[in-house]
């Protein structure tokens, strides 16, 4: 019964996608080619390296992925284009502009962070609150007591700072440290 | 699998070569370690190997666990271990013992090996930190080396505890079906709030550039590698939560502090290693669970793996072997958005829905005479259902980015805090939910034929199981079979076949517009041109649309256009292909009893012309976690078919 349907069944499927039309045969292809895939699809980070804060992290965006109204195509694309996960963040993979050994290089982690979640960033800082804000603020040296001087900063300045991280992430990360710097509070907490 | 850089831009490019061979100049000047060469003394060397041959160190659990050792069928070992850099002899893939002997000698020498460059005793710490426990090194006689990379790398996750991350399957992206683990290093100076910031410790295949339809058979066939990375945490939420919108449960595991380190140094040690990735059985799920034998060798838990892996059962057998603590869910953030929404009033809702369209609506009076604190909930909404459609889209998101910018401005002046709502997945802790194998035995009538059916499903869920655990409105089978035997008839036949039959309802509503679809590979037994029992081979995809309502509990309406394929000697031509459609719904009567109803036309004008029309009723009834009660009525041209059984999960 078996070697039954090991015969037919590739001469059904070799029917299908010439006869089958063009909406079957996208559908047989993102079903199989997806099917087998691995068990996640690829992020497809683009990167420009001139705005960048000097590891080659510019505005990351995460491009070309298999939105849920882009299922299909993309799918492949988004395997297209050369590693990134695997050899920035490799395990005693040794050194990159960004990382040594699989983790950030100290000077490129607040940078990296804001590059990598400019978005999330954005809400928090609009909402004054939020795991992403109170992540770069402990990056930055800001201590527990004080976060909550620095979030309702950024939510003050938020229309500025923001015209800031449109232009770049390094940007952002540079006003931010000035409104520090010059906040009666936090001021007196950096310089500490 | 994995990430991908989309160019590296020639800067970068530039900057990796200047950076390379500035440090191949360095490694001129500088003599790494002092003098390169052995470090104790023979006569030591050769004590150690025959203490170690003695205590028969190699045939040690450890040692087995390090070296990935398994039995193969001649009754031998051999290590799933594929990178020659990984074994410091060249008969280790095999030998455990002349692999420890080797490592004793290299231990000795300074000389840089394996893929990440560096001193036996250190591209090899964990095996080296084993060793010297049970050998007892001296040090003055075979002098320990400092190992400065791996110290920093280790004391950069300042480790407190390692938590398994399971996003849930993902039906809108078919690779991801089943789910996704990986580990996650808590740090001893994170707070939930910034637990973000914690570095995974991620298995995944790499696909080499310009990858074609061929990664089908080669992932299917391990062709390609799989290597380890520790890409931070904050990365994989944005992957999982925000582009793929998939709940991720995060599961604290009950280790040590000695069995963090031991798990740490031999993450270490992998990454002089790959594996070849095998997308069903030697996947992500599969290799995190030997990094957890790793840290502690007595737990087996890779032996209950021997053919494929799905990752909820690995969530399943730690959980059973005692392993998993406390569990956190982080929602989805389509979940966040249906919670807020669904906590809104009606005007409330409105104005959501009006804004995340026209954020212009903020200004008028309507929305200004709410009080600020709910202005400020309905921004925040806003601004994540805008994100939720702009995260991973690309340049296709751009007005998603341009409406969140103009939302999120209104929200930063409003200096309040809304109450912040606690929000649960829709769907129930994966790993309490039913077994991803079932058995079912059953009797029944076929066309006046009485008949006893035994069936047998691979994996995973179809629409009418169980549904705590599973994402909703979602199917996936895999290898299952009915054999039947009738009662007039000496002998048993397999009845149906299906190798992959997938069903994804997307019940559309304001906030999402998501085609429905589903695809069929199998065979069945029909009854035509005079035929009573004939084998049919099918293979068919659909797409279509879905809606919900609550008028009674939950019901889920679909309708399908499409195609189809069959061969069997009972056709003329022995084969048919067509299209048509299909309508149905799917409801809960009760919490354990659901319905479903379905009504298909086919219209076949290639080969045997014919047409069919279809009707099937099926309920199912939930008795426990691992057992229920089916009732399946199949109406198909000529050919009535009623079925009652009782299945197992496991």
């Amino acid at each position: 019964m078996l070697d039954y349907i090991s015969e037919t069944l590739p001469l059904a499927g070799e029917a299908l996608i010439q006869k089958g039309g063009g909406l079957m045969k996208k559908t047989v292809m993102l079903a199989v080619v997806g099917m087998f895939m691995a068990t996640q699809a690829g992020f497809a980070l683009a990167a420009n390296p001139d705005s960048g804060p000097g590891c080659g992290l510019g505005h990351v965006a995460f491009q070309n992925y298999p939105h849920q109204k882009t299922i299909g195509v993309q799918l492949m694309e988004a395997t297209t284009n050369a590693s990134f996960g695997t050899q920035t963040f490799g395990i005693s993979s040794g050194t990159s502009n960004c990382t040594n050994d699989g983790k950030f290089w100290a000077e490129h982690k607040v940078n990296a962070f804001a590059a990598l979640n400019f978005e999330n960033l954005s809400q928090d800082m609009a909402q004054g609150r939020g795991e992403h804000l109170a992540s770069l603020a402990t990056l930055m040296g800001i201590p527990a007591t004080q976060q909550p001087v620095f979030f309702a900063m950024t939510q003050e300045k938020y229309a500025s700072l923001m015209a800031a991280g449109e232009t770049s992430p390094v940007a952002l990360v540079k006003a931010l440290n000035e409104a520090v710097a010059t906040h009666p509070m936090l001021a007196k907490v950096s310089a500490e | 699998m994995g990430f991908w850089l989309q160019r590296l831009g020639p800067h970068g490019v530039f900057r990796t070569l200047a950076t390379f061979f500035l440090l191949v100049l360095l490694s001129w000047l500088v003599p790494p370690q002092g003098f390169s060469g052995p470090l104790g003394d023979q006569a030591y060397l050769n004590e150690l190997q025959d203490r170690a041959a003695v205590l028969r160190l190699a045939e040690e659990r450890e040692w087995q666990v390090l070296l990935h050792y398994r039995r193969t069928w001649l009754g031998g070992v051999e290590s799933m271990q594929d990178d020659p850099g990984f074994f410091l002899s060249p008969q280790g893939k095999s030998n455990p013992r002349e692999e420890l002997a080797a490592t004793l000698t290299r231990f000795f020498s300074d000389d840089l090996v394996g893929r990440s460059k560096q001193p036996a005793q250190c591209a090899f710490v964990a095996r080296y930190h084993w060793l010297q426990e049970r050998l007892q090194f001296d040090g003055a006689r075979l002098p320990p080396l400092p190992c400065e990379r791996f110290r920093q790398w280790f004391d950069e996750f300042n480790a407190e505890a390692i938590s398994l991350i399971f996003p849930t399957g993902f039906m809108n992206n078919p690779s991801s079906m089943f789910g996704h683990t990986f580990l996650r290093v808590d740090g001893k100076d994170q707070t939930p709030q910034t637990r973000i910031l914690a570095y995974t410790i991620n298995y995944a295949a790499e696909l080499p550039p310009d990858t074609g339809i061929e990664y089908v058979f080669k992932g299917v066939a391990g062709m390609y590698p799989g290597h380890f990375s520790t890409i931070p945490y904050y990365l994989k939420v944005q992957e999982y939560r925000d582009i793929d919108n998939r709940d991720i449960w995060e599961y604290r595991l009950n280790l040590t502090e000695r069995q963090v380190t031991r798990l740490l140094m031999h993450t270490w040690e992998l990454g002089n290693a790959y594996f070849d990735y095998y997308f069903f059985g030697e996947n992500c799920a599969y290799h995190i669970l030997s990094l957890i034998e790793a840290a502690e060798p007595s737990v087996h838990l890779l032996d209950a793996f021997p053919a494929y892996t799905i990752p909820v059962d690995t969530v399943r057998r730690l959980r059973e072997s005692g392993l998993v603590g406390e569990v956190i869910s982080r929602p989805s953030r389509s979940t966040l958005v249906r919670r807020k929404r669904a906590s809104m009033t009606n005007d409330e809702r409105g104005w959501l829905d009006r804004l995340i369209r026209n954020p212009a609506g903020l200004k008028e009076d309507g929305f200004q005479a709410l009080p600020f604190d709910r202005q400020a909930f309905v921004l925040e909404t806003a601004s994540d259902y805008l994100l939720q459609h702009s995260a991973g889209a690309g340049e296709e998101g751009a007005p998603y980015r341009e409406k969140n910018r103009s939302i999120l401005r209104a929200r930063s002046e409003l200096k309040v805090t809304p109450p912040d709502l606690s929000i649960q997945p829709y769907v129930k802790q994966p790993d309490l939910g039913h077994g991803t194998s079932r058995l079912g035995v059953g009797a029944g009538w076929r066309n006046q034929r009485a008949f006893e059916e035994v069936n047998f499903r691979g994996a995973y869920h179809d629409l009418l199981d169980p549904e705590p655990g599973y994402t909703p409105d979602a199917q996936i089978e895999i290898v299952s079979v009915g054999i039947r035997h009738y009662h007039d008839q000496s002998q048993a036949r397999v009845e149906r076949f299906g190798l992959i039959n997938i069903t994804s309802l997307a019940p559309i509503d304001a906030l999402s517009q998501a085609p429905s679809w589903k695809f069929n590979i199998g065979m069945n037994t029909i009854r035509y041109n005079g035929c009573q029992l004939c084998s049919n081979g099918v293979a068919s995809g659909g797409i279509g649309a879905a809606m919900e309502s609550s008028l009674f509990k939950r019901e889920v309406y679909f309708a399908f256009a499409e195609a189809e394929a069959n061969y069997s000697q009972a056709y003329d031509e022995h084969h048919r292909i067509g299209g048509g459609g299909t309508v149905g719904m799917l409801t809960d009567l009760t919490d354990r009893w659901k319905l479903m109803l379905s009504g298909s036309y086919l219209r076949y004008a290639l080969g045997d012309k014919s047409e069919d029309i279809r009707w099937f009723a099926g309920s199912r009834y939930t008795l426990s976690q691992s057992w229920a009660l089916r009732v399946e009525y199949n109406h198909r041209d000529r050919d009535d078919d009623v079925l009652l059984s009782v299945q197992a999960f496991f």
